[in-house]
């Protein structure tokens, strides 16, 4: 998140030891997205892979019994 | 870091009739759930472990008055007083420089008295004054405005709100003048803005 905020937001112009209003208000921006994807994405994951694990309990289930 | 997307481990399968029973599959679920989802437990970040540069953590308050220092509003008050000093000031030095105060039509060459010197000094520099506080405060906060909206830090932040002030000052004179001063303010903005960085 570091590395791809500053990057963005934080170009190589080194003239004032301080961070300008603009650069402070591009990082809180990039924060606030890249944590709303962040936990966005992990409940999507956490959706896929419980779909997944009920489908290999049917599964296996099946093989038991049959 | 970046997730990558896991599935079910599904173990080794063990032959029909194996003695002992398969291990039972990893939950990725229940992991990720702790990991990113509902049930992970808040952490406190160390910026010394993060790789930042350890410094003492600021106060509330410090940080309240750092806020409210780098907010438009303050930055446009600043401007605002700065120019009516400014302009106070340039305008009693013009009104030194350049006097048509006391012209007496039946005696040209009578030179004004102080009192009147001063009342023009006076009028002079407060008229001065004003204007330069409004134009200041207008520039400081459309430019900050401006910054705040683009998120960045560069020269057509002034160019731009300098077109602005230009303008909004210029527009009481007609279209024409309106666009003459938003060109003109903007080079000189810009003009400025090339000194300073």
């Amino acid at each position: 998140m570091t590395q791809a905020c500053h990057r963005k937001c934080v170009p190589p112009h080194y003239k004032d030891a301080e961070l300008s209003k603009g650069e402070s208000v591009c990082l809180d921006r990039c924060v606030a997205k890249y944590l709303e994807v962040h936990e966005r994405m992990g409940k999507k994951l956490t959706e896929l892979s419980l779909q997944d694990e009920e489908l290999l309990k049917r599964m296996q289930q099946g093989a038991g019994t049959a | 870091g970046c997730l990558r997307p896991v599935m079910a481990a599904v173990p080794p399968s063990s032959a029909a009739g194996g003695p002992e029973p398969p291990p039972p599959p990893l939950q990725y679920s229940l992991l990720l759930q702790h990991l990113v989802g509902d049930q992970r437990r808040p952490r406190a970040w160390d910026p010394a472990a993060l790789g930042g540069i350890p410094s003492p953590p600021k106060s509330e308050e410090q940080k309240m008055v750092e806020r409210a220092m780098e907010s438009c509003a303050f930055k446009a008050a600043l401007a605002c007083v700065g120019g009516f000093v400014l302009g106070g000031a340039f305008g009693v030095f013009t009104a030194g420089i350049d006097t048509n105060v006391g012209f007496d039509p039946k005696d040209p060459y009578r030179t004004p008295t102080a009192k009147e010197v001063l009342k023009d000094m006076g009028q002079r520099g407060i008229s001065y004054a004003k204007n330069f506080a409004i134009v200041g405060a207008m520039f400081s906060c459309t430019e900050c405005v401006v910054e705040s909206y683009r998120g960045k830090s560069d020269w057509k932040n002034s160019v731009i709100s300098g077109c602005i002030t230009g303008g909004a000052i210029g527009f009481r004179a007609g279209l024409k003048a309106g666009v003459i001063g938003c060109g003109g303010f903007a080079a000189f903005s810009a003009a400025i803005d090339y000194y300073l960085r």
